[in-house]
Order: structure tokens, then sequence, then C-alpha cells
């Protein structure tokens, strides 16, 4: 009697564990594995290397040594546009001391509409045509608008999804501005929740030099 | 023993199930179910499909207020035997949000019905014929937006003489 009961409970922890990966591999199907995921604070930002609006490939490592405001956004999205202006005002306040802040549509609008939508709203940073690749990499970026705070070392400090207040905003810009240049051993054991390519703290060192 | 475990077990495999589900295949959408619907060949019937905004969000409307914006479109395609001769959305609601306290939105939110009328030309067979199609949307809630997505739509017609 008790052994029956035994095999019933381990057939079914059997079909739930078959349920749980049937769904990760169907995700994984269709996106390949996703790099970023659960608590994203001292994981090493993906690099990428996206199309601006003007045409430009522009990669993020190439802003290494720099904090960067990494914003998610899109035309069909009304809360993004509160925010972009406030993200204009902090990339004039805060660019001659290195801040960047880049904008990535996730839109399939032409560029010219992006542009125009950006432009109206005083957008004066550059904007980047998202791919299903960077949400993937990103974790899967479905939650518009979502915001990655990244410190000068490439470690994502921040992420906050939907809009929040300005304070916030100013709050998380700050902690990027300030945050330490290298990566705090916090960091390099929170690489634990990037799944796939996971750069050890020797290749964020080959990263760093090859800048 | 059995007696207990039986249940127990259930109730993991249920938990377990929902644990599998992401948040994000949720839709914010559902359509309720459509009962046979009867036409008689050579006339025409408007046929109401009823959906369900879940509370936390709202969708744009057919004809939101900004081109940007997404609009709700129904989308049917039936057999040759029956034709889709005019689908009517209702008119949304004009509200705000806390995203845009000065803009107002063009939306739906709970429930609404957009209306398809149906017409079986004269001569068609009788028979049962299966319409399908899809309502593609773009939802928010109070401080976000997911991006547009599409929910399955069909139903029968029983086409009778």
């Amino acid at each position: 009697m008790k052994r029956n009961a035994l095999v019933f409970v381990a057939l079914v922890v059997a079909i739930m564990a078959m349920l749980a990966s049937g769904k990760y591999l169907d995700r994984t199907r269709k996106h390949g594995p996703l790099k970023l995921v659960g608590n994203v604070q001292g994981v090493p930002a993906p690099d990428f290397t996206l199309l601006s609006l003007d045409g430009r490939k522009v990669k993020l490592s190439d802003f290494r040594g720099k904090p960067v405001l990494l914003n998610f956004w899109a035309t069909w999205c009304p809360p993004c546009k509160v925010e972009m202006p406030w993200f204009a005002d902090l990339q004039k306040q805060y660019g001659k001391d290195g801040l960047v802040v880049l904008g990535v549509a996730m839109d399939d609008s032409e560029p010219a509409t992006i542009a125009k939508f950006a432009s109206e709203l005083g957008v004066n940073y550059p904007v980047l045509l998202g791919t299903d690749q960077v949400s993937d990499d990103y974790g899967d970026v479905q939650y518009l608008p979502t915001t990655f705070y990244i410190g000068r070392d490439g470690i994502i400090v921040d992420k906050m999804t939907g809009l929040l207040g300005r304070n916030e905003i100013d709050d998380a810009v700050r902690k990027i501005m300030n945050a330490p240049s290298k990566a705090s051993p916090t960091a390099q054991q929170n690489q634990a929740v990037v799944q796939g390519k996971s750069p050890s703290a020797d290749n964020l060192d080959a990263k760093e030099t090859s800048r | 023993m059995k007696r207990t475990i039986a249940p127990l077990a259930l109730l993991f495999l249920l938990a377990g199930f929902a644990l599998t589900q992401n948040m994000s295949d949720k839709s914010p959408v559902i359509v309720a179910p459509v009962g046979n619907v009867q036409l008689h060949a050579g006339a025409s019937k408007t046929i109401p499909l009823d959906f369900r905004v879940d509370s936390e969000f709202h969708i744009n409307s057919h004809a939101p207020h900004s081109p940007l914006l997404i609009p709700t479109v129904l989308t049917l395609t039936p057999p040759q035997e029956v034709t889709v001769a005019d689908v009517k959305y209702p008119a949304g609601q004009d509200l705000t949000f806390s995203f845009s306290p000065d803009e107002k939105l063009n939306v739906y939110s709970g429930d609404f019905s957009i209306n398809a009328l149906l017409k079986a030309p004269a001569g068609t067979s009788p028979g049962v014929y299966p319409v399908k199609g899809e309502l593609r949307f773009q939802a928010c809630d109070h401080s976000a937006c997911y991006p547009p997505r599409k929910i399955p739509v069909q139903f029968q017609v029983s086409v009778v003489k």
C-alpha cells in the first residue's frame, strides 16, 4: 500500500518535471536559451550590436567604462512616452560625466516613424532598433518600458519594469554614476543566473582589455 | 493512506502545471465560447462575439486616437459556403490613465462584443461549416504595455434550408 503511494507520488513528480521541461524546451526552441533570468543585479549586461536609426552599428561593449541607461520601449507604449523626456533630461544633466542613454525600440514601425516619435519627445540619445535576440538576451523583454541601469564595468546595477516615478529613475542613475568600476565579488557570484554563455571573470577582463 | 495521497498528488500536479505556465503566456483577453450558429441558405445573421479583458488590463479599441497605437482587429476566415459581410466593433471608452493624465486613450476594458454579419448564399448545401479567425490586440496595465498578440476565435455555422 505504502509502496503504491510512493510510486504514485513519483509518477506525479515525473509528470510535473515533464511539463516544466516541455515548457522550457518549447521556449528555447522558439528563441534559444534565455540569458538573463531572476534577479539580474550584479550580472554582466549581455553585449549586443544593434542598428541605430541612422544606420550605424552600435555595440554595448563600446561604452564600457561609462554608466549606461538601457531603455526598452515602443511607439505603441503610452507609459514609455512619459519616461523618455526624463531620460533626455538625464542625458543632458549627466552626459558630461559619462552617462550614456540608449533607447531600444521594440517596434515593427518604420525607422522614420520611430525617429519622428522620438524627436517629438525631445529624445537626444541614440535610439536603436530592437530585435528578438536582444529581447531574449535581456530575459525576454515583454513588459514595456523596461530599463536596465548598467555600471561602468558593464555590470547591471538595477532593472526597472513599468513606469516608475522620476525620483526612482534619478536614484538609479545616481547609483550607476557612482557604482564602482570593477566587477564586485557579488557580481561574479551572481553569474549563476546567467544561462548559456556565462562570462567568467577571465573573459570579463578580456573584454575590458579589448576596448 | 492511499485516500490521502491521491488528492494531495492531484493538487501537486495542478500546482506544478500552474507553475509551468509563464505569466506572459496568459492572455489578458479571452473569448466566450460561441454556440452553434444556425443560418438559413440565402439569409444573413449577426453573430455577437463576446470578449472579456482581464480587470488589470485595457486594450486599444478598434479606432484608437493615435495611428501609432495598435487597434483591436477581428479577422475571420470562413469556408467558401459562408461569407463574413461585415464586422462591427463597439465604440471604445475614452479614458485617462495615471501614466498619461493629459491624454485620453480610446480603449476596451471589461466585457465587449464584436458583431459579425454572416451570410450563406442561396443554394448553399446544408451542413456544418467551421469559421476560424483571430482577435489581434495590444494590452496595457496601469504602468506598462505588452506587445500585440492574437487569440484564436472559432465557431461553427449550421446552414439549413
